[in-house]
């Protein structure tokens, strides 16, 4: 058999006779691919939505908007030079089809809470060779008074055709309800948005609404070149600085883009949190890895020894572990199409039922390359490490014996620490690697549930302010989804808590077995099985107060980042702060106590006599 | 003369290959204070085992144990730990120190767990140490002594709390001849200070220095010896070299 074949069957041997150091790493893995393969499939599965409606309504695919605040009417002379600018733009070569320009005027609708800030765009008749809003209850603008609304605001006024609404503090009646690509959805894009007739404008116009600006739309020969044709016209951008006028010309990807913030933000927010949960995977991966490693010292050397090169031996161990990275990958990519689409259709800004994008080879390799690049960054240095030791050293495979006392030790019992306590003070830099892959796994965790923390804090404030004028619905829609938001982060914390403990158990585990020589001979010098597992577990403590140490600030500089725009600023309560330093310590200990007890009921005898 | 250690139909089995074995078979044993006690046999006889089972460091399966006057076969792992910190000193082949403790801090260990303050636990190590003639080698951790320096710890060690019997486990096994001679005459002062010793050994030179050779096999003790400054040493390594063939 070629050695590439032998290497799999070895690979597969190995995998097979440690199913739940496997396992153990497969679902380390699988809990980063997961959220990212979530996050990937979360990102884009409104863009197909959008693009039905889009094709529906006969979408634009460059629109030139011109807009002005509405208590800040502008330069009329220079509004009117933009018309002129737009109508030039119609005749410009690759226009196929224009829509508009269409005029936007500024009010306020009644609503449950409040008043909304309204557009009203007024249309004709049409129908219009672009952006023909797709009817879904109810009819059209045609003659005599009455407005329709666009889906979002009609879905968060429960109102349909033959209702009323009030705008500018008149009644006016519902004709019918309308999607379109021209707007984000309503309440999460603001303002909301109704479509008049010029008759009905006239009217709104006498009730003081003002005009906010236009919108001209046009389709070209090639969309594809819609970001071209957009480069090739910004010259019509061009204002007085001192002017409050605001002109822009827009490709139809870029409203599409802008169109669901709220799943973009969530789906960023769960890539963020995959690339958080992935660094620690790299941590348990490294841990993991190491304890096969010095499990498997033996098969090591014998296949040094029936010639084997160290490269070939690192190739089994790689095919070991990428098969692991691939299983990982398979999973969290199905999980990703499971989760996402329930979670997409929480959205507010969706046209429709998301759907996941198609899972092409690229995004597929994006959550590969994250496990690939765990079990490369977390086999390397073991594995390495493993093969490049002399068989006969490995065999006494244990940690390396202290060169110096410990200091700290030396002060604890001065200043009258417990026995047991300086003991374990006295082993825990022992193993300083996994120490701090324990503290940086704790820290990582301790720094998502500041966040957590914080964001819980600023929510309730949020939640208890009232909305801002003109931002009724809207205030509550933004409420919603930083609530998605706190559920994405509150999760994230919870998944690091859980990767934080796996890496806690194995490094006590592995601590228990370093320790089990030293404990015995405590035991044989009286120590009693308590004092010896109090020992063992404040040698891991270390972990703890660094993961306090840093995790914190780290939390709360995070927390810095993120806070600002609708977010009020909140500090993290002292008390809150000090319960979780309190707290880390505590549970990590319950972890330890765990193999530290097993090991405390192993006879002596066997233990001493292994040297 | 006081009696130490009392042992009444000690047995400790064994599973190997899937059949029990008796390790330690129906032992009877007794030991006074002062005295010392060397047990000689062929590998795997059960002398380890034995010194095990009276140190509490594994639980016979049946038997009595006494140390002291006091029963101690039916104690739980704590109230080993407690009985073994005052009343036994063990010294093992392999050492067995703390490797992140100094020498001194080795020495001082059972003091402190038997609740001596660290003042007094300290100069009754230093003491030992002097005495031993390692005090130079105090603040060094195990891993920077001899062989000799450390089993010299080790015996510091066994001896710190004064314990009413010292078992040692082939104490010169990994030492040179002139370590093991100290060792031995360490072991001579021990049983002038009233305490009891037990050393298990393959050496018929460290087994002549006791008042009473018990020889083992098959997890019995087979014969006892009173020794006396006229049993030839050549005598007992023929003894030994039998007992070896008959296996």
């Amino acid at each position: 058999m070629r050695w590439p074949g032998l290497a799999a069957r070895l690979a597969a041997r190995n995998l097979r006779r440690r199913p739940g150091q496997a396992l153990l790493l497969l679902l380390t893995l699988t809990i980063a691919t997961g959220v990212l393969g979530v996050a990937m499939s979360l990102y884009g599965s409104a863009d197909e939505p959008w693009n039905r409606v889009w094709r529906a309504t006969r979408g634009f695919h460059v629109a030139f908007t011109v807009y002005h605040p509405p208590d800040e009417p502008g330069d009329r002379a220079l509004v009117a030079e933009l018309r002129r600018r737009a109508a030039r733009l119609t005749g410009a070569p690759g226009v196929v089809a224009v829509g508009g320009p269409w005029t936007h005027l500024y009010g306020s609708i009644r609503l449950a809470g409040g008043t909304e800030d309204l557009t009203a765009e007024v249309r004709g008749p049409g129908p219009y060779a672009v952006d023909q809003p797709l009817v879904t209850a109810g009819a059209w603008i045609g003659d005599g008074d009455g407005v329709v609304l666009e889906s979002g605001l009609a879905a968060t006024l429960h109102a349909g055709p033959g209702d009323t609404v009030t705008i500018q503090g008149r009644p006016f009646p519902v004709r019918g309800v309308a999607e379109t690509v021209s707007r984000g959805r309503f309440p999460l894009s603001r303002p909301a948005q109704v479509w008049v007739s010029p008759e009905t404008a006239r009217r709104l116009r006498g009730l003081g609404m003002t005009e906010e600006g236009f919108e001209l739309q046009l389709r070209l020969a090639e969309p594809g070149e819609a970001a071209d044709f957009a480069a090739a016209h910004r010259s019509l951008e061009a204002v007085p600085a001192s002017s409050s006028v605001v002109p822009y010309l827009e490709t139809w990807q870029q409203r599409r883009a802008g169109s669901h913030s709220d799943i973009d933000i969530l789906a960023g927010t769960l890539f963020a949190a995959g690339g958080f949960i992935a660094i620690l995977t790299i941590a348990t991966a490294a841990v993991l890895v190491a304890g096969r490693m010095a499990a498997r010292i033996h098969q090591v050397g014998t296949l040094k020894a029936i010639g084997v090169t160290p490269r070939q031996i690192l190739l089994v161990l790689l095919v070991e572990h990428l098969a692991i990275a691939a299983g990982a990958t398979a999973l969290g990519l199905g999980l990703g199409r499971l989760l996402a689409p329930p979670i997409a259709a929480t959205s507010v800004t969706v046209l429709g039922r998301p759907q996941p994008p198609p899972l092409t080879v690229a995004r597929a390799a994006i959550v590969a390359a994250v496990a690939v690049t765990v079990v490369l960054l977390g086999t390397a240095r073991p594995a390495l490490h493993g093969i490049r030791r002399s068989t006969l050293r490995s065999l006494a495979a244990g940690p390396r014996p202290p060169r110096h006392p410990s200091r700290l030790a030396g002060l604890a019992a001065r200043a009258g620490m417990a026995l047991p306590g300086v003991l374990g003070l006295r082993s825990a830099w022992r193993r300083p690697g996994r120490l701090l892959t324990n503290a940086t796994g704790l820290a990582l965790g301790v720094a998502m549930i500041v966040v957590a923390l914080a964001l819980r804090d600023s929510l309730d404030l949020l939640e208890l302010r009232p909305p801002e004028p003109g931002h009724a619905a809207s205030d509550a829609a933004v409420a919603v989804l930083y609530d998605q938001i706190r559920s994405v982060i509150f999760g994230t914390a919870g998944l690091l808590l859980v990767l934080a403990t796996i890496n806690a158990w194995i490094v006590a585990a592995f601590a228990a077995r370093d320790a089990a020589r030293n404990q015995a001979v405590l035991r044989a010098v009286g120590a009693t099985p308590r004092q010896t597992v109090i020992a063992l577990i404040v040698s891991q403590l270390g972990a703890c107060a660094i993961a306090v140490v840093a995790g914190i600030p780290l939390g709360l500089g995070l927390w810095s980042l993120m806070e600002g725009g609708d977010l009020p600023a909140v500090r993290v309560s002292a008390t809150a702060l000090v319960l979780l330093a309190a707290a880390v310590p505590i549970v990590f200990a319950g972890i330890v106590w765990v193999p530290a007890r097993l090991l405390s009921r192993r006879p002596v005898a066997p233990l001493l006599a292994y040297e | 003369m006081t009696r130490v250690i009392e042992a009444r139909g000690l047995v400790r089995r064994y599973e190997a290959d899937g059949s029990p074995v008796r390790a330690v078979d129906g032992v009877d044993l007794e030991v006074e204070a002062g005295e010392a006690v060397s047990v000689m046999g062929p590998s795997g006889c059960g002398k380890s085992t034995l010194l095990h089972l009276l140190g509490g460091l594994e639980r016979p399966d049946a038997g009595e144990l006494h140390l002291g006057g006091a029963r101690v076969d039916g104690l739980s792992e704590t109230q080993w730990a407690v009985f073994r910190r005052r009343n036994v000193g063990f010294v093992f082949q392999a050492f067995h120190l703390v490797d992140e403790l100094t020498s001194v801090e080795n020495v001082e260990l059972p003091a402190l767990l038997v609740g001596d303050s660290r003042r007094a636990a300290r100069r009754r190590a230093v003491e030992l140490l002097e005495r031993l003639g390692v005090a130079g080698r105090a603040g060094h951790l195990p891993d920077h002594l001899s062989g000799g320096e450390r089993q010299r710890v080790a015996v510091a060690r066994a001896l710190v709390n004064r314990p009413l019997v010292v078992l040692a486990d082939e104490p010169t096994g990994n030492l040179d001849s002139r370590a093991t001679v100290d060792i031995l005459r360490l072991f001579g002062e021990l049983r002038q200070g009233g305490q009891a010793l037990l050393v298990v050994t393959h050496d018929a030179r460290v087994a002549s220095t006791a008042d009473r050779l018990l020889t083992m096999r098959d997890g019995a003790i087979v014969a006892q010896t009173r020794l006396d400054a006229t049993t030839p040493v050549t005598g007992l390594l023929a003894d030994l070299a039998d007992l070896e063939g008959e296996r």
